[in-house]
């Protein structure tokens, strides 16, 4: 079996798309995307972007959800150790690279990072222009009323716009982007990250960047805040934290505990608290 | 404890590998040459989807996943992804082809005339044997039959329309293109494509959405031999060869650029033995490439470029619509807490709304 499981070509081909992707902030890159022995849909663009740019001396994290035990990650983790051999560890701090999927991990991340996104729908437009051509026009022009009016329909209608993750951000001023289905309590941590964000949608065969240090803002009116979800009044049940993502969790007689949905970030709270 | 019901997913992928390998272990029983041999259909049907010409790997493949054919031809990508490309080999013609069957819907009397050969079209489908049927076999000839597709003389005589040529084809393994999509990108991607999702976009351009009125002109079944030139003595060499379904189908006539009254022709060729697949191929490719020929509307599905190049892929649409099993509940908490919020906002504006009535 190669390094990295793909043939150098895809490899290549894939950093090329990388490296065009930093330079144009949020712009959407295509490439050719190989079959992967993962399913369609399950992160094979993540994959490829990680299986492209990973080396030796790289430091593994994925998760998914939130999660690095839950079995999409696992999956993922094994596959790509077992084509890569390199180091793998569930410490947000410690990973040189981290794959995820719904997430960005609730400890802030530092330069030298990159975090690898595995993305289903890579163009934001794809709810309001369903035609790819007439997407890619609408983002030349930096056309984007019809997201506007979606968002001012919502807000007529329920005070908020509809949208609960993937929420459409500006980057740099200039292309809107989707974020991949992180919620949208994730969304304010895309602005000014000292880490490199990549995005890789393998089925759509798409690729696109957020390089460290860029501005990132999510599609709003002026005068109305943007608003995250709210844990208010809730904390983590494990480790006490009152300020990460929280799950629901119901006991068998139906009553709601919350824990942290990180759970590398709960397991570094519990280690602080030194009851661990 | 609820918490740790996600953890713990090392543990539990072992055991459903290992359950699954329980209700599945029957078929590593089986002989690879049986099922090449014996589900035959089979075999086509994943080298063509999975994109690999590799009767042997696509045996192991239906093993793996115990008949599930869309599983086993998604091995077969994978494995293709790890596989070197050492070069391109010379373009082959179809009416090279050394044929087990071809037949013409269009013309009574061809070149070469009809040859049914193996087909189970005529077959009554029924479960239980018919007895008193004997079953005589013809007598055939093992000469090679390369007879020249039955559209060739309307091609010759400039009956036909002709789209222009590509100098090189695309390759979509390589780069997948955007609008315009090259006709050999368009091509690529129904030869690989879902023989199910095929056959009902075909299917669309005959009862509703369009309508194209195809007529098989020439359908067949064949060997190819696949030739490639040596890196060392740059001579032409046969490497093997493959065995192919191709179709040209015609469609009615218009008038082209020139104001010529030409008929339309669409084209359908993938590996193996898949008949309905080739037939549906090539009426979406006459459909595409000729949609003012078409009696039916020119807004069809078949004749939406985005619509064929995005949405016939077997191995992609079976993935993404199976990660619908993977958990979602992040995404699903957020959804939630938006509902909780907008119910409050309208539940609110109603009784503001009250309260002014009042």
């Amino acid at each position: 079996m190669r390094y990295a499981f793909l043939d150098e070509e895809a490899k290549k081909e894939i950093r090329r798309s990388i490296l065009k992707a930093i330079a144009i902030p949020g712009y959407i890159v295509g490439f050719a995307s190989r079959e992967l022995p993962v399913a369609r849909g399950w992160g094979t663009g993540g994959l490829q972007v990680t299986l492209a740019i990973i080396n030796e001396e790289d430091t593994l994290k994925v998760i998914d959800q939130g999660c690095d035990g839950s079995v999409n990650a696992v999956n993922i983790r094994n596959f790509i150790k077992s084509v890569t051999k390199v180091n793998t560890t569930t410490k947000t701090l410690d990973a040189s690279i981290i794959q995820t999927r719904h997430r960005v991990p609730e400890i802030d991340l530092q330069e030298g990072q990159t975090l690898v996104y595995q993305v289903p729908m890579p163009d934001i437009l794809e709810t309001v222009e369903p035609n790819i051509s007439k997407a890619k026009l609408l983002h030349a022009n930096a056309d984007y009323s019809k997201l506007w009016v979606l968002l001012y329909e919502d807000t007529s209608m329920y005070g908020d716009s509809r949208i609960s993750n993937r929420y459409p951000v500006m980057v740099n001023d200039r292309y809107a982007m989707d974020p991949s289905p992180i919620p949208k309590y994730d969304t304010p941590k895309l602005n000014d990250c000292k880490a490199l964000q990549l995005f890789g949608a393998g089925r759509e065969k798409k690729i696109y960047a957020i390089p460290p240090y860029t501005k990132v803002e999510p599609l709003k009116f002026e005068d109305r805040e943007f608003k995250v979800e709210n844990f208010d009044g809730k904390a983590c049940a494990r480790c006490g934290s009152v300020h990460s993502f929280l799950d629901e969790v119901y006991d068998d007689e139906g009553k709601a505990t919350y824990y942290c949905n990180d759970t590398d970030y709960c397991d570094t709270q519990k280690e602080k608290q030194g009851n661990n | 404890m609820a918490y740790y019901a996600i953890k713990g997913g090392e543990e539990a992928i072992k055991n459903s590998l290992d359950f699954y390998g329980d209700i599945t272990k029957e078929s590593e029983k089986l002989d690879d040459k049986d099922l090449i041999e014996g589900l035959t259909y089979s075999i086509d049907r994943v080298i063509s989807e999975g994109s690999l010409y590799t009767k042997k790997l696509a045996a192991q493949a239906i093993k793996r996943s115990a008949g599930d054919l869309l599983n086993a031809s998604f091995f077969l990508r994978a494995h293709r992804s790890s596989c070197q490309r050492i070069g391109i080999a010379k373009t082959v013609d179809i009416n090279d082809m050394r044929l087990t069957r071809r037949i013409s819907s269009a013309f009574k009397d061809i070149e070469g005339g009809q040859l049914l050969g193996p087909s189970n079209d005529y077959e009554i489908k029924l479960l239980v044997d018919l007895e008193n049927i004997e079953t005589n076999i013809e007598e055939y000839s093992t000469k090679d039959n390369i007879i020249k597709s039955a559209m060739s003389p309307l091609r010759e005589d400039n009956l036909i329309k002709i789209l222009p040529k590509e100098d090189k084809p695309w390759d979509i393994t390589r780069s997948y293109p955007t609008e315009p999509y090259p006709r050999s990108a368009v091509l690529q991607v129904m030869a690989r494509a879902e023989t199910g999702s095929l056959l009902c976009v075909g299917y669309t351009t005959m009862r509703g959405y369009g309508d194209i009125h195809p007529t098989i002109g020439d359908l067949r079944i064949g060997e190819l031999d696949i030739e490639f030139t040596h890196p060392f003595t740059k001579n032409e060499v046969k490497v093997g060869s493959i065995e192919a379904t191709a179709v040209e189908c015609v469609g009615t006539f218009n008038q082209d650029e020139d104001g010529d009254t030409k008929l339309t022709t669409g084209f359908g060729f993938c590996f193996g033995k898949n008949e309905t697949k080739a037939i549906s191929m090539s009426m979406i490719d006459l459909s595409l490439y000729n949609t003012h020929y078409s009696v039916g509307g020119e807004h069809i599905i078949a004749a939406d470029f985005d619509m064929i190049m995005h949405h016939l892929d077997g191995i992609e649409s079976f993935g993404m619509t199976n990660h619908f099993k993977l958990p979602h509940y992040v995404t699903f908490q957020t959804d939630y807490q938006i509902f909780k919020s907008a119910q409050k906002y309208t539940d609110d504006k109603k009784e503001e709304e009250k309260g002014l009535a009042k």
